[in-house]
């Protein structure tokens, strides 16, 4: 639609789509995206509350594991302190051990001690067998925690630097039974450490309470010593953990990030340790963040697309509006606006489409009474307008009062004087007769040059029409004389005259389309103009009818009868008596 | 355990091995083996082949041996070293400590994975267990320690044995270490070493002759190859003497001999396998710790036992982890 140039369509600086669609959008996205935040924020604390706790659990499950591997070679010495020492009791023993190192691999020597912590048995895999050595045990530490709390783990001792080992030191429940120290070869735990798997690729270490490591599934780092770069890391980890509540994140061995737990291995003192990389730990928060990502994305596009719709949908009706009043200011009153949203849009539409009816209803009506005070006096018209009489205006015969008035002399007067002066007389003069006649309600047929024709009790009808009529050429005598008194000084012989007939007129409208008058056809009109070309300067003519209907409200001279031309029989006149009686009152005039 | 972590692993590989083969095309390894001795129970032979199978290593396949056997004549050994050298091997293996030296010698700076060379720390071959350090890693053995245990073992099977014959490799100088150990221990264990250091096949002769003409109590054979070369004659010098013999492998005892007591020959050659895997994925030697054997067989032949007409006393019954019936 090309754009005319109306005040109406300068270019919006905030255009109500652009606000509907900003509002519409970022009423749907920002509650999606504040939901969508802490919803991450709070499932992101679980999961990983979740990820911590799992990872104690398999913490706990390693560390029980270790235990258990602890606990079984504790449970084997156990038995071999049940018998007690006697004299020459130390083959019994022995086979005990022997059967005890048969079933338990990772034990690699024994030794015996009696109820007076004196050496019995030393029993190796790899150096021959001392018996009865005698050595006085009390000093051993593992032989005073033994004593003190039955079993007594060693701290971790690497052989030749390399090779953890650990003794184990198991007494019996009275006094008087021995005590047995076995030295493990830790490295047999790499079969429990191993079988520990944590998620896909995490893995299980373990370390003592030194923060050395003593398991781990790569071997190697175990058995290249506690100076190991590697296993120093791990020992940082424990650190960590230690501070963060037993879980933390840090790097591993192979300097992977990874998030490890750690577990308390109880006895030795040791701790169990399980890692899982980050990347796979976090794979499934990462995974409900894409998920997140995604959902807010197309919550994004749908907002985008529902704001775009709600916004068209309520500025295409607005659009239509605007179109709607531009055609209505332009004065297409048959423009209709078409919306049928069902809401207030429509309803506004509806308003617009019978404002723009009672417009063109009221232009019409207003051209009609535009029309009408051409020759009603304006509050006549208006009557006309307002009292559904359009009917008044139909053609009817009706008892009317014609009234005829015009100028005598005029005719000379406008042969000599000057255009300006005769307009500025005319002028002079209707405006004197204007204010009069629309005082008075009289309507207006037609000037004719310095005369003009009035009827009164049509189209309206009135009281007393003649009477009203009489007094009102009373006052236009009265008014005209006071305009033409001064012409008089100035040199010019200016009269007026009136005449009225009272009578039956067929009354209505003449003319064509566009241009019609109202006008009354018939005698009495005819009756009035010849009776006022009868009337002398300052003089009032009426007819019988006239008269009869006045009685004496006016003192009126009967002037006999007159032939008046188009009438066959003479026609009685009657005067008006006013104030100033013309001087040549009972002359007969004529044309 | 190992064993079932083993397969395990091994199942694994087999899962993985077409993904391997897959990526790894181009890639088949070389890897030389070095020992003294003709391939059959020893490191040449189809246990060290199933050991790297566990590590997804299939001859022929991603992976190629290259046996190099100096026939018992270790002289050959070095010869032996250049010649893997010039056929471009990715690793050596080796068995015994002579291979083990002369790889060490002439293999410049291809890493070398030792076994059966008894401690590789006392005889230079490495730095230390934690840290070997040059190119050199593998599994040690307790070895000199054992022979003193052997000793003990022997004794406890048959108290009467006094004096023992030890035949050993006497230009191998990890097998004179395990001589001299016995020599050490001996008196405290009450006994007694008739030492007969051989030198060549021939002088197994000379030790026999020796042994017939001053009869010890017992035998110990101190296992390398060229006294594994012999060991059908002085098995059936012992039966033939009824002299108990104690060697340092379980196969040994399989084949007729009396006893044996060493580490597992399965776990030395599985922790080598690991070792040459580790390496052959980029591992430096210097960071791979020397490993030591963790598990010991005892082996006892119970016909051989009866043959000789006496009866394992129950506390080696007790021990034994292999017993031939």
């Amino acid at each position: 639609m090309s754009e005319p140039a109306t005040p109406g369509s300068r270019p919006l600086r905030r255009p109500l789509f652009q606000k509907y669609f900003l509002v519409l959008f970022v009423a749907v996205v920002v509650p999606l995206l504040i939901n969508s935040a802490s919803e991450t924020w709070f499932s992101y604390r679980d999961q990983r509350l979740l990820l911590s706790e799992r990872l104690r659990a398999e913490a706990g499950a390693a560390a029980s594991k270790i235990h258990g591997f602890l606990a079984d070679i504790t449970d084997q010495l156990q038995w071999t302190v049940q018998l007690p020492w006697v004299a020459g009791g130390e083959e019994q023993h022995r086979l005990d051990i022997l059967r005890l190192m048969r079933q338990v691999p990772a034990i690699l020597d024994v030794t015996s001690v009696d109820g007076h912590d004196i050496e019995r048995l030393h029993i190796s895999r790899i150096n021959p067998d001392v018996v009865d050595s005698g050595i006085d045990r009390r000093g051993d530490p593992a032989v005073q925690g033994a004593r003190a709390g039955r079993i007594w783990y060693g701290p971790v001792t690497l052989y030749e630097g390399s090779e953890p080992h650990m003794r184990i030191a198991v007494a019996g429940s009275r006094e008087i039974d021995g005590i047995t120290i076995a030295v493990i070869n830790l490295k047999l735990i790499w079969d429990a450490v191993l079988a520990i798997h944590v998620g896909r690729s995490g893995e299980a270490f373990v370390l003592d309470d030194t923060g050395r490591l003593i398991s781990h599934p790569d071997l190697n780092l175990v058995l290249r010593g506690a100076d190991d770069p590697a296993a120093a890391r791990l020992n940082e980890l424990r650190v960590l953990a230690l501070a963060h509540g037993g879980v933390a994140e840090g790097s591993d061995a192979e300097q992977r990030s990874v998030i490890a737990a750690m577990a308390p291995i109880p006895g030795p003192n040791w701790t169990a340790f399980v890692e899982e990389p980050v990347v796979e730990a976090f794979a499934s928060i990462r995974a409900a963040l894409w998920r997140t990502g995604y959902l807010l994305l197309a919550g994004a596009v749908f907002a985008a697309g529902l704001g775009y719709l709600l916004a068209r949908w309520m500025t295409g009706p607005i659009r239509l509006l605007e179109r709607g009043a531009e055609q209505i200011g332009a004065g297409n009153f048959a423009h209709k606006i078409e919306i049928s949203t069902g809401d207030e849009l429509e309803r506004l539409a509806h308003r617009f489409n019978a404002m723009a009816g009672e417009l063109a209803e009221s232009q019409e009506r207003s051209e009609r009474i535009a029309r009408l005070k051409r020759f009603l006096a304006p509050q006549v018209a208006e009557l006309v307008e307002h009292s559904d009489h359009e009917g008044l205006l139909d053609s009817h015969r009706a008892e009317v009062v014609a009234i005829f008035c015009d100028l005598r002399g005029f005719t000379s007067f406008a042969g000599v004087a000057g255009p300006e002066e005769v307009i500025g007389l005319v002028q002079e003069y209707y405006e004197a007769l204007g204010a009069i006649i629309t005082r008075h309600e009289a309507t207006l047929t037609c000037f004719m040059g310095d005369g003009l024709m009035l009827l009164l009790n049509a189209p309206v009808p009135c009281s007393e029409p003649a009477l009203r009529g009489l007094r009102m050429a009373a006052e236009m005598q009265q008014a005209v004389n006071a305009v033409i008194e001064a012409w008089r000084k100035r040199g010019y012989a200016i009269g007026f005259g009136v005449g009225l007939a009272k009578g039956l007129a067929t009354v209505g409208r003449i003319g064509y389309e566009g241009r019609s008058d109202y006008t009354a056809l018939g005698n009495v009109v005819n009756l009035a103009s010849r009776i006022c070309a009868a009337a002398e300067d300052g003089q009032i003519l009426i007819d019988a009818a006239t008269a009869a209907e006045i009685g004496d409200a006016f003192p009126l001279i009967a002037l006999g009868t007159r032939v008046l031309r188009g009438f066959a029989e003479a026609v009685p006149v009657f005067s008006v008596a006013t104030q100033q009686e013309p001087a040549n009152a009972h002359e007969d005039s004529t044309e | 355990m190992t064993v079932l972590r083993r397969s395990v692993i091994a199942a694994a590989a087999t899962l993985a091995l077409p993904a391997v083969a897959l990526a790894d095309t181009a890639k088949v390894y070389r890897v030389g083996i070095l020992s003294p001795a003709p391939p059959d129970q020893n490191v040449l032979g189809p246990d060290m082949t199933r050991a790297f199978a566990a590590y997804g290593y299939v001859e022929g396949k991603n992976i190629v041996f290259l046996r190099a056997s100096a026939q018992g004549n270790v002289s050959r050994l070095p010869g032996l070293v250049d010649n893997l050298v010039a056929q471009h091997v990715d690793l050596i293996v080796t068995g015994s400590y002579p291979a083990a030296k002369a790889a060490k010698e002439r293999a410049g700076n291809i890493p070398i994975v030792v076994t059966q060379s008894g401690d590789p720390v006392k005889t230079g071959l490495a730095a230390s267990l934690a840290h070997p350090g040059g190119n050199v890693t593998g599994v040690s053995e307790i070895a000199s320690e054992l022979t003193a245990k052997r000793l003990a073992v022997l004794k406890e099977a048959v108290p009467s044995v006094r004096a023992v014959a030890v035949l050993w490799n006497a230009d191998d100088f990890g097998m004179t270490l395990r001589y001299q150990s016995a020599e050490a221990e001996a008196p405290s264990l009450g006994m007694l070493i008739v030492p007969l250091g051989v030198h060549a096949p021939n002088d197994f002769a000379t030790a026999f002759a020796e042994m017939t003409k001053k009869p010890p109590d017992a035998i110990m054979m101190v296992t390398d190859v060229l006294t594994n070369l012999n060991r059908q004659s002085v098995i059936a010098f012992a039966a033939e003497h009824r002299l108990p013999a104690i060697f340092e492998y379980a196969y040994l005892v399989h084949q007729g001999g009396l006893m044996a007591y060493g580490p597992n020959i399965s776990e030395i050659f599985d922790r080598a396998a690991e070792l040459a895997d580790r390496i052959l994925k980029g591992a430096k030697p210097a960071d791979l710790p020397l490993e030591l054997p963790t598990r010991f067989d005892l082996a006892i032949n119970l016909k051989t036992a009866g043959a000789l007409g006496f009866k394992f006393p129950q506390s080696i019954l007790i021990q034994a982890t292999d017993i031939v019936e």
